[in-house]
């Protein structure tokens, strides 16, 4: 079809004003992929479909929601109601919110995979790693816009959330109370916190999107790594497939495998037992009274009990900072010229217990702190830094399988 | 005019007009990041009247200062008899570490304990230092009422439901809290016997 199209007198016309056939061929048809990538490689592209969903789903939400947090008659406020308007009275309301609300989990869900994948198969290797740090950029803008996100329906969690991270960036030495000021617009999170934070999460999704651009032009530079992780000659036929139509289509069919699973939850457990919307915040805010439990939606609870694992306060911001911080140097901390784990068997048993190590901060981070589950936090936290100290030295003592010749 | 170019001249002009062109556009960001700062009417300094008798006896109330939240307790005898004997466990017990914690009036070591003008009634800001939840209040001694959320040698004070933060009932921190510091003292005063003006 996409052949007929590009025959036509009004693609030549088009063409010889944009050079769309050229773009059409190097992205698309003659941009050729090794012809071994599995399906932890479909990732990427349910990553993408799913920022679409949640950029086309949040312009419609906005048409309705309201960021005030000016007390009602009938006491909640202006944005509580917005958002209970949205699920009871407005045409679809209800459907559009939780394909957001779920929208937001799942696309944790699909980047954490794509990037777990990306570490075992060594995918942030030279030539890479720009890739890689690019990716990086894009996990920080999606927890940031997240976080925004998270205080416009004006709960209880939202509120008490944006309290605990805007007092994290208050700590900050020198600059804190600046920054807290600046965040919050006063000297508590209030109705100009709402305003500014709703102004900020329309602005990121825009933000990512232009970085995924860079993410791909990097991606199509140097090609898709594969789960042999050896460098093959792109330009030899029987290593290669083409992107169009072999892998759209691959990616199609996850989309719908995937798709099917995301209509499941929005549909039959949107709020999928308060991980993916939290019960606390169908309370309003009330600034006057922290909920029992305060805990982050489960995508930032890793990064939360690494936050709670230090007495001292300057030194567990530092920690979480430096638990992001330290995914940066990742390309340059492993030296191991080899890069899939398939061929390196001390990194493989490595990187799975890391992969395990995060699941158990995110469970310490989701629950109640006890002496028990503050020590396991405390361990799962040693294993995180830990981890990517070792890979320093881990080329000087891993003997390496041999790699195979070809894919 | 020389056929020749005169490099040092036009790396010079370069320099000056990027070099202006950087400072213009830095200060273009002066009102927009200031804009994000609080406005007026949110700087405007406002004082909250609180009735104190209306707090029964060991009872704790929350009101509300420059849309932060403020505790007023009602301290018992019992209960200002728990403040002794646990200093070594306290991270600052005379409240010297930063000026957010002490006031002028606390002269005497008693007012350094009971942190509060007139020893019943503690009022304090009642953001945890650590990062602004409210803690919650827990005033019986030991564990017979809170089970393992608290020490075993508990004092009776404040425990914050977030990060595991404790406090007496000074709210002074107790060590291995992640809070650094006591919960903050504002500036207050009685106008009646009864009646305080925070702020």
């Amino acid at each position: 079809m996409l052949n007929a199209m590009m025959k036509t007198k009004i693609f030549a016309w088009v063409d010889r004003r944009t050079g769309l056939e050229g773009i059409i061929k190097s992205q698309l048809t003659e941009s050729m992929v090794p012809k071994n990538v599995n399906w932890m490689w479909v990732f990427g592209g349910i990553a993408m479909m799913v920022l679409v969903l949640q950029i086309i789903s949040g312009i419609f939400l906005a048409m309705y929601y309201k960021p005030s947090a000016m007390l009602t008659t009938g006491g909640f406020s202006v944005a509580f109601d917005s958002v209970e308007r949205i699920m009871r009275d407005v045409n679809f309301g209800w459907l559009i919110r939780y394909i957001h609300a779920v929208g937001a989990s799942m696309f944790f869900l699909v980047v954490y995979i794509h990037m777990g994948r990306g570490m075992y198969y060594g995918s942030y290797k030279e030539p890479r790693e720009l890739i890689w740090i690019v990716g990086v950029v894009i996990l920080l803008i999606m927890q940031g816009a997240a976080f925004f996100g998270y205080l416009l329906p004006w709960g209880q969690m939202s509120f008490w959330g944006a309290t605990v991270i805007t007092n994290l960036f208050g700590a900050i030495p020198v600059l804190g109370d600046l920054i807290g000021q600046l965040l919050m617009g006063g000297f508590s999170v209030g109705d100009p916190t709402l305003n500014r934070f709703f102004s900020l999460h329309y602005l990121f999704p825009l933000l990512l999107v232009a970085i995924v651009g860079g993410h791909i032009h990097a991606l199509h530079t140097v090609h898709s790594n594969n789960p042999d992780g050896i460098d093959i000659d792109f330009n030899d036929k029987k290593n290669v497939v083409s992107f169009h139509p072999y892998i759209t289509m691959k990616d199609a069919f996850a989309v719908a495998l995937f798709l099917i699973l995301y209509a499941y939850i929005v549909f039959f457990n949107p709020q999928m037992g308060g991980y993916f919307i939290e019960v606390d915040n169908y309370v309003p805010a009330n600034n006057l009274q922290t909920p029992a439990h305060i805990a982050p939606v489960w995508y930032l609870t890793p990064w939360y009990t690494i936050l709670r694992s230090f007495e001292v306060k300057l030194v567990g911001i530092a920690a979480m900072g430096a638990s992001l911080a330290i995914l940066f140097l990742l390309p340059f901390l492993d030296r191991s010229k080899v890069r899939s784990a398939r061929y390196r068997p001390m990194y493989q048993g490595m990187v799975i217990m890391f992969f395990i190590d995060v699941i158990v901060l995110g469970y310490c981070g989701h629950s109640a702190t006890t002496e028990t589950l503050k020590l396991v936090g405390q361990i799962a936290t040693a294993y995180y830094f830990l981890f990517f100290v070792a890979l320093l030295f881990l080329p000087k003592i891993e003997k390496t399988r041999p790699l195979p010749e070809g894919v | 005019m020389t056929e020749q170019t005169d490099h040092s001249r036009r790396n010079f002009l370069y320099v000056a007009a990027g070099g202006l062109g950087a400072v213009a556009g830095g200060a273009t960001a002066i009102p927009f990041l200031g804009s994000m700062l609080p406005a007026a009417d949110t700087l405007a300094a406002a004082t909250t009247e609180f009735d104190v008798s209306t707090v029964v006896e060991g009872q704790l109330v929350v009101v509300q200062w420059q849309g932060k939240p403020v505790f007023v307790t009602h301290r018992t005898p019992e209960l200002l008899a728990q403040l002794d004997g646990h200093d070594e466990d306290l991270k600052d017990p005379n409240s010297e570490a930063i000026d957010a914690v002490h006031a002028m009036w606390m002269d005497t070591p008693e007012k350094r304990k009971t942190r509060s003008i007139k020893p019943e009634y503690l009022i304090v800001v009642a953001s945890c230092t650590h990062l602004g939840c409210i803690p919650l209040y827990k005033p019986s001694s030991g564990r017979a009422e809170w089970g393992d959320s608290v020490p075993s040698n508990w004092p009776g004070g404040w425990h914050c439901p977030c990060h595991g933060s404790f406090y007496d009932l000074s709210a002074r921190v107790v060590n291995g809290s992640p809070a650094p510091y006591n919960l903050h003292v504002m500036p207050y005063k009685y106008t009646s016997d009864t009646t305080v003006v925070i702020g």
